[in-house]
């Protein structure tokens, strides 16, 4: 009961968590020189023409003045128009979503069970060659560049054995899973040994704690001391990561992204960045507080779960 | 066992991935571009991006159009007559439709023209600064008067922004209504369905007044930011066509024979902006110092791959009336040395601005900074994202930048009132190079008929501007576009405009 | 406390590092050659004899580039560390171990950060300071402390119902006192483990801000930089992005085998 009182709680925080990072955001893009429209009008445009669409757009007003007006049609529901495509910014962040959506709950299931099998293996088997083949690969996997991985990925698995799309989205369910398994592989390949390398470290931790010597001293399975007492108190810390890394995958893997051609969140909120088209970087950043927020809680509800002893 | 069944499951779902991995070829005959520009607007009038001048052609057509030879052919116009000392355009109509059927009219054109010049949020007003009025005579005949004579005038009509919209359309619906989504088009193609940022579906448009046309159901237009996955998606079949390849595959992909790279003509320029009142450059010793200073042939051999030519003027190399036998600002690092001497500038800091997402433009900067370095002054290099660059530089807050620029026609007036004419409303390109005297001789030729003479006066303006250092030209590159096996008849013109209606698909 | 009970990974890792900071610090002293050296003659060559990591798109010598670029590196992996696993440590402990009010509004601080863009908040310090190295650390530390708070707090939350904590309060310590005598050192180790991973991140992140303005300004030479550099002929000449990656891969193994050393150095010694 009280449980649930604490999650509603945290919910009434969100609002003034998000009424911050709008204000915040808006007077930050707003400090970053060059304007949309210079962009979006290209080189030629005399500097009238570029004067008369900022004052169209309201862009030559005083930033408190844009600020209210946004809020207010914010309460209107309205997000505003991206200024440089003249759409809804609503239905722009709508057609990216579900691509998003897809590659990082794609990620998150190769994910897990990997970096589970993987770092438990590496720790039971600590200072033997499996271990040392698992963290040495896991440094690799950190290191190489992701555009690198993408571009070889590509060229070997769509061009040279033509078993993988290089680009875009699919159009079913199934088609789906085909074209994004190279983006996914590529950020498990980057995400998985950070995590490993947090879970094997813990698990190495817990290990040696005085419960499990005790436990082992009375003759309890070794198995049902991994798995019951050891796995479960381990795995905390890499939850905590793990949430700040799904939060960081829903607000889009840009040069994943980039690299096979699927424009999702990520590469509208870095264009919409450069291209200074403030209303959707506006609406993405809010969007994305709200994932991450909802994400972290997410953890921290699963915490206490885990450990009762752990408090929201 | 456990290993068992994840063996099974993993079969299975390759099987279905290879079961539907025909699924993304592509489909029939639409064909697909792949492009690192994207579409912004719709309306004709109102940008000027790359991408986005691409696709105006494709969506409306313009009174007249360039045929295969590069010459001025009728289009929306059946014919044209010059008159009145070139001071009156008549213009007859064929009868064309736009995409709902509807007739295009005198009105329509005289409508489209005019919001070019007048529309107070038109992006390149300029082809259309000398036009006095434009008047519907009936439904089939329009007049065109200019303020003066004006030999460049006729040309203009051809370029991205004329495109012919429906004036009831844009008046019932409302302007931003009528160019949001589907815009009534007069091209061949009109718009089926349009993602920002990811890609522009095109379709026939089954009214287009070329009967025919276009050879093929439709296409896409993708933008793909990625040089790499361009490639990667060509080589794989999943794109037909290929804008900007990086010139450090051109070689590999020529080896190919499923592929070609044409490397059609262009009228690009590569050259270094200067800033003419900062404090370095603002002495023209140290502007010639600077041209002497850089190796071109170097530069293009390096960034270009030797694809490119060295630039001799200030002017694209395929423009009428450039001047091929003029030498340029040959490199000559001895006189350059001489020259930063003499100008008392030995040591003065020089700011390189650089985009660097643009890697051509950040492999010449660091030529530049090691070849000025050479010649005694001290150079600093400056990363900034493309938003600030187009702060910065229009505001003279750089020394120097490598950047491009092309031209939409082959005519060099338009490309003199952008770049180096200093008091035609550019200042220059933001270089804020000023001298009368070119102000005076671009004016002179526009209004000369003779060929001859004009040749002569823009010869002039490219070696006074040359020798001034307006600009410090780098290299005219051709079009590095790759196109597939899959279609034929597909290229871009210099005024980059797609051949697209033209394309079939090899069955 | 003798060497002979450190473990030998730490000794490996250490091996690496020291040999990384001798080769940055003393080869170019040695090389004479200048790493910013274009060559028209020597472009995009094969490693040989002349060149034996071979030549750049701009005939630069990869060899000397990838000696030179260790000075900047490992400087990154400090400098963009260091900063925010002080700053984060010290936020993670406080709200783990005291709760109540401080925990919730450090947690929203944390939220807040996190939520944050971090392409928004890295342009806008460009903006305001200016582009430059300094200002990279600066973009890095505010928003890399939120990954080391929250692991802290999370561990903080198990070790505080310890009973050597629970025994520290009875004795009557200053809470101040147990938290960083008794609760921090039995909280280090992930974030130990974290951080070298970290320091890696962010040197593969500084090529990625680059582009913005922000990290070293060209032609420095620098690990992130020089691979990115590589991008588009990455397909030819491998080597542009081969030698560089392997540098950081070495450096990354480096850091990864100390943490571990570390990490259980520690452990050992609770």
């Amino acid at each position: 009961m009280q449980r649930y009182q604490v999650i509603l709680q945290r919910l009434l925080h969100l609002l003034p968590v998000l009424l911050g990072i709008s204000i915040v955001s808006f007077l930050l893009v707003q400090l970053i020189p060059g304007d949309p429209v210079r962009l979006m009008l290209g080189a030629r445009a005399p500097d009238e023409v570029v004067a008369a669409v900022r004052a169209r757009y309201g862009l030559d007003q005083p930033i408190l003045q844009q600020y209210l007006t946004y809020l207010e049609n914010l309460f209107q529901g309205d997000l505003g128009q991206s200024i440089v495509y003249r759409k809804p910014v609503g239905e722009l962040i709508m057609e990216r979503l579900p691509r998003t959506l897809f590659l990082a709950i794609y990620v998150v299931c190769i994910t897990i069970p990997s970096t589970i099998f993987l770092a438990i293996t590496a720790a039971r088997h600590q200072g033997r060659k499996i271990d040392h083949i698992i963290t040495t690969s896991a440094v690799f996997g950190i290191t190489i560049p992701v555009f690198w991985l993408g571009i070889m990925m590509a060229r070997l698995f769509g061009v040279e054995f033509g078993w993988f799309p290089v680009s875009g989205y699919g159009n079913n369910f199934f088609g789906h899973l085909h074209h994004l398994f190279l983006p996914a592989l590529s950020t498990a390949i980057w995400m998985v040994p950070v995590l490993v390398r947090n879970l094997r470290s813990a698990i190495l931790e817990q290990m040696e704690a005085d419960y499990v010597v005790a436990g082992r001293s009375k003759g309890l399975p070794e198995q049902y001391l991994f798995y019951y007492h050891i796995l479960k108190n381990s795995i905390m810390p890499t939850l905590n990561l793990f949430g700040v890394m799904v939060a960081v995958l829903f607000g889009g893997t840009v040069i994943v992204e980039k690299v096979y051609a699927v424009p999702g969140l990520g590469d509208l909120m870095i264009s919409s960045i450069f291209g200074r088209d403030y209303f959707v970087v506006q609406a993405i950043t809010l969007f994305y507080a709200v994932v991450t927020i909802t994400v972290t809680l997410a953890v921290d509800i699963i915490s206490t779960i885990i450990d009762p002893r752990v408090k929201l | 066992m456990r290993l068992k069944h994840c063996a099974k499951t993993a079969a299975i779902v390759f099987s279905i991935f290879f079961f539907i991995s025909t699924g993304y070829a592509i489909a029939d005959d639409i064909i697909r571009i792949a492009s690192p520009y994207k579409v912004q607007r719709l309306d004709p009038v109102r940008s000027a991006a790359a991408g986005t001048i691409e696709l105006y052609g494709l969506l409306y057509s313009r009174v007249l159009r360039l045929d295969d030879a590069g010459e001025l052919a009728p289009g929306l116009a059946s014919s044209w007559e010059v008159s009145d000392g070139g001071k009156t355009i008549t213009l007859k109509l064929r009868s064309a439709k736009f995409s709902d059927g509807s007739p295009i009219t005198a009105d329509d054109v005289v409508f489209s023209l005019l919001r070019i010049r007048d529309h107070k949020e038109s992006a390149y007003p300029a082809p259309m600064q000398q036009l006095d009025t434009a008047t519907a005579q009936g439904a089939d005949t329009v007049v065109l008067k200019l303020k003066s004579a004006f030999t460049p005038f006729i040309g203009n009509l051809e370029i991205w922004n004329m495109g012919i919209v429906s004036k009831q359309d844009v008046e019932s619906r409302g302007e931003e209504k009528a160019f949001a989504k589907n815009p009534l088009a007069s091209g061949p193609y009109k718009v089926k369905n349009w993602l920002p940022g990811d890609r522009m579906i095109l379709e026939p448009n089954p009214y287009y007044w070329r009967k025919g046309y276009p050879k093929n159901s439709g296409a896409e237009l993708l933008y793909v930011a990625d040089e790499n996955t361009r490639v990667s998606m060509l080589l794989a079949g999943e794109v037909d066509a290929v804008r900007s390849v990086p010139w450090s595959q051109v070689g590999s992909l020529k080896k190919r024979s499923d592929i070609s790279i044409p490397l059609e003509p262009s009228t690009v320029i590569h050259m270094s902006l200067l800033n003419h009142k900062g404090d370095v450059f603002s002495d023209v010793r140290v502007r010639q110092a600077a041209a002497y200073g850089l190796d071109k042939g170097a530069i293009v051999k390096a960034v270009t791959f030797g694809y490119a030519k060295v630039a001799n003027t200030t002017i694209p190399g395929a423009l009428t009336f450039h001047h091929k036998e003029f030498p340029g600002l040959r490199y000559n690092p001895e006189k350059a040395k001489k020259l930063v001497k003499e100008a008392n500038a030995l040591g003065k800091e020089v700011v390189i601005v650089v985009v660097p997402t643009n890697s051509t433009a950040v492999q010449i900067a660091v030529i530049m900074q090691a070849q000025w370095t050479a010649i005694g002054l001290k150079v600093k290099i400056e990363n900034v994202d493309t938003g600030t660059w187009w702060k910065r530089i229009p505001g003279g807050d750089y020394d120097a930048t490598p950047t491009w620029w092309f031209n939409e026609t082959l005519d060099p007036d338009l490309a003199l009132r952008w770049a180096i004419c200093g008091a035609c409303g550019s200042k220059a390109f933001y270089t804020f190079y000023d001298n009368p005297k070119i102000t005076e001789l671009t004016e002179a030729g526009a209004r000369e008929f003779d060929v001859d003479k004009r040749r002569a006066i823009y010869h002039q303006i490219q070696e006074i501007s040359t020798n001034e250092v307006s600009q410090i030209p780098l290299y005219y590159p051709p079009l590095a576009n790759a196109y597939g096996p899959r279609i034929s008849g597909l290229m871009l013109s210099p005024a980059l405009q797609w051949t697209l209606e033209e394309t079939t698909v090899i069955k | 406390m003798s060497l002979r009970n450190l473990p030998t990974t730490l000794f490996v890792g250490a091996g690496i590092f020291i040999l990384w900071l001798v080769t940055a610090f003393c080869g170019p002293l040695l090389m004479g050659t200048d790493p910013n050296a274009l060559n028209f003659e020597a472009l995009l060559q094969r490693p040989n004899i002349n060149h034996l990591f071979g030549t750049d798109h701009l005939g630069r010598d990869i060899l000397t580039r990838v000696v030179y670029a260790g000075r900047i590196d490992i400087w990154m992996g400090f400098a963009g560390v260091l900063p925010a696993l002080i700053i984060g440590t010290l936020f993670g402990l406080m709200a783990g171990y005291f709760g109540g009010v401080v925990e919730a509004v450090l947690m929203r601080v944390t939220d807040v950060t996190q939520a944050f863009p971090f392409f928004v908040l890295v342009l806008a310090i460009v903006a305001v300071l200016g582009p430059g190295l300094t200002n990279f650390f600066i973009a890095i530390a505010a928003v890399g402390w939120v990954s080391y708070a929250r692991l802290i707090r999370a561990e903080v939350l198990v070790v505080k119902n310890a009973e050597y904590v629970l025994a520290a309060k009875i004795l009557g310590y200053h809470p101040l006192f147990i938290a960083f005598r008794h609760v921090l050192p039995n909280v280090l180790a992930p974030i130990i483990v974290y951080a070298m991973t970290d320091a890696v991140l962010v040197i593969l992140f500084g090529a990625g801000l680059g582009f913005l303005g922000l990290g070293v300004q060209p032609p420095t030479a620098e690990w992130g930089v020089m691979i990115a550099n590589g991008q588009p002929y990455v397909t030819g000449a491998w080597w542009i992005c081969l030698f560089p990656g392997l540098a950081t891969v070495t450096l990354g193994l480096g850091f990864s085998l100390i943490g571990d050393g570390l990490a259980k150095h520690l452990r050992i010694k609770n």
